[in-house]
């Protein structure tokens, strides 16, 4: 399996839409939100927000990104070819589920280290650990939505389809502009999104409160949903392969 | 009955059906080790669909197919197999060696990645990415994704499909190789030459069911493969009594007459002097099936 996991990371860094809305996007969209004082609250403060909010946006390209990989593979007939090698199925799909954790990494760390290396964001050492660690974990969800995706649609509306749920999921979970912006309305739908609720722990986090259990019970309703939806699509996929 | 003595392959009463269509209907087929057999049918013979089922990627509608008496998934897990499907199995962004060598490391022993290299004339493909080859050559590194974890049983499903004269000469040494090595080898073709030469023993289908199985010689006979025409001089319905004549056909003056045994029908011509115009014609894959299905029908 571990082999199976290199063979697809090696994929993933030489893929460009990976490269470009997984790492390159999200730290050049911080730096100018950052510099151009284009968010809100003072500098330092705005910084470390922002920071948080792409860092989610980076990782979410990452996760969603990795899911259009299946639809691919499977237009290519790799799922049925991986299916003659003696890997089991369950290996597969947790191969597939692990690179997927593993590709959202990069995503997080290069917009942390350009908030502590560009924007000179200063966090206690406690603080950066639970940011990374519930940024990282806290993409299983998405990950498993992209996934369900990649199973149940073709090639090309597969990755279509994850790309125009990252964006909406994004600007409509607070990762581009916050939420406190939105006129009312729009504000109570994104407040129900697995997004906002996955960025707001370490929003919470990055300014010294506690997550709200609110956060953590919407985020586990929706990792819950994306699960089965990515069970049912994989189940689907495996009567067609 | 155990791993150590079963067939290498083995479907019993085997059905698929695709809404209306039988894919494959009630076919059984055991295959000892060591063999190299092909499957040999025009398309929509079921050649495809029989594959999938004895490598447990289909589920069969009715009956069993088993690997090695095992479960094919689990003969597949084992790395007792390797298969090389119709199409696809290419994934792009990555090399021919990174690819090979991920393949390799999912059998418990599978051959050094340089033998599978020379194996499959792809030595000088190792660091091209995959999906910047050519038709012929992803078809090579197709082929070593089916043989490099050194399985027992090799399945190819029209392995020369994509390759020229000369690829698939060179195709077929190879393959060569491996059936001395005693691995079970199994493969589908349209090209009825390529299951004569490289055969022990050809399985015909046609409509998904067994319609001959034998060597290509039994297959060939059975089919009566050769068409010997003459001209015509006056009463000739004679002819159709000469040695090995099956079948006559009068057509423009001309008699051809279908024959299991072409020899034998050419020296009967030349004693009653009737070789006029005499033409011998093996006939091709397409005239060998519907002789065969005539027969099965009759």
């Amino acid at each position: 399996m571990w082999g199976y996991v290199r063979l697809e990371l090696t994929r993933s860094v030489r893929d460009g839409g990976y490269v470009i809305f997984g790492i390159v996007m999200p730290v050049v969209m911080y730096l100018v939100f950052t510099n151009l004082g284009l968010a809100p609250g003072d500098r330092h403060d705005a910084a470390i927000y922002t920071m948080v909010s792409m860092a989610a946006y980076g990782a979410l390209g990452g996760a969603f990104n990795n899911g259009s990989g299946i639809a691919e593979d499977r237009a290519a007939g790799w799922l049925r070819q991986l299916r003659l090698t003696p890997l089991t199925s369950a290996q597969v799909v947790a191969g597939k589920v692990v690179t997927g954790a593993v590709a959202v990494v990069p995503s997080i760390a290069a917009v942390l280290l350009a908030g502590v290396l560009v924007n000179h964001v200063t966090l206690p050492p406690q603080r950066w650990l639970a940011i990374v660690a519930l940024l990282w974990a806290g993409t299983v969800p998405f990950s498993l939505l992209g996934l369900g995706n990649g199973y149940r649609l073709s090639g090309q509306s597969a990755a279509m389809a994850n790309i125009a749920t990252m964006l909406t999921l994004s600007i409509l979970g607070g990762l581009w502009v916050p939420v406190e912006n939105f006129p009312s309305w729009l504000r109570a739908i994104a407040e129900w999104t697995p997004s906002n609720s996955y960025a707001g722990l370490s929003w919470r986090i990055a300014f010294g409160d506690v997550p709200t259990l609110r956060q953590v019970v919407l985020l586990s309703a929706w990792l819950l949903v994306f699960g089965v939806y990515a069970v049912y699509g994989y189940r689907r996929a495996g009567r067609r392969a | 009955m155990t791993t150590k003595t079963a067939d290498a392959v083995s479907l019993t009463s085997a059905t698929k059906r695709f809404g209306p269509v039988r894919a494959v209907d009630g076919l059984t087929l055991a295959i000892p080790r060591g063999q190299t057999v092909a499957l040999l049918g025009p398309n929509g013979a079921g050649k495809s669909t029989t594959i999938a089922l004895l490598l447990g990627l289909l589920p069969p509608d009715s009956g069993r197919a088993a690997l090695f008496g095992l479960d094919p998934e689990e003969a597949v897990r084992q790395g007792l197999v390797g298969a090389m499907p119709q199409e696809g199995g290419l994934i792009p962004r990555v090399t021919v060696r990174e690819l090979l060598t991920f393949v390799s490391g999912t059998y418990a022993a599978p051959l050094p990645l340089d033998r599978v290299l020379t194996l499959a004339r792809i030595g000088d493909l190792r660091d091209r990415r995959v999906d910047r080859l050519s038709g012929g050559q992803a078809q090579r590194v197709r082929f070593a994704m089916a043989v490099c974890g050194d399985p027992d049983l090799i399945v190819l499903d029209e392995p020369t499909a994509a390759l020229d004269v000369e690829a698939r000469r060179e195709f077929w040494d190879g393959m060569r190789g491996l059936a001395s090595q005693g691995k079970t080898i199994l493969f589908s073709t349209h090209y009825l030459d390529e299951a004569d030469e490289h055969a022990d023993r050809v399985v015909v289908l046609g409509h998904g069911r067994v319609i001959a199985d034998g060597t290509s010689a039994e297959i060939k006979r059975a089919a009566a493969l050769t068409t010997v025409s003459v001209t015509a001089d006056g009463e000739s319905a004679w002819l159709s009594t000469l040695p090995g004549v099956r079948h006559m056909e009068i057509r423009g003056g001309r008699v051809h007459l279908r024959s299991g045994d072409s020899d034998a029908t050419v020296m009967a011509l030349a004693r009653a002097g009737a070789v006029r115009e005499l033409e011998v014609v093996p006939a091709d894959l397409e005239d060998a099936f519907v002789a065969l299905t005539a027969k099965e029908n009759a």
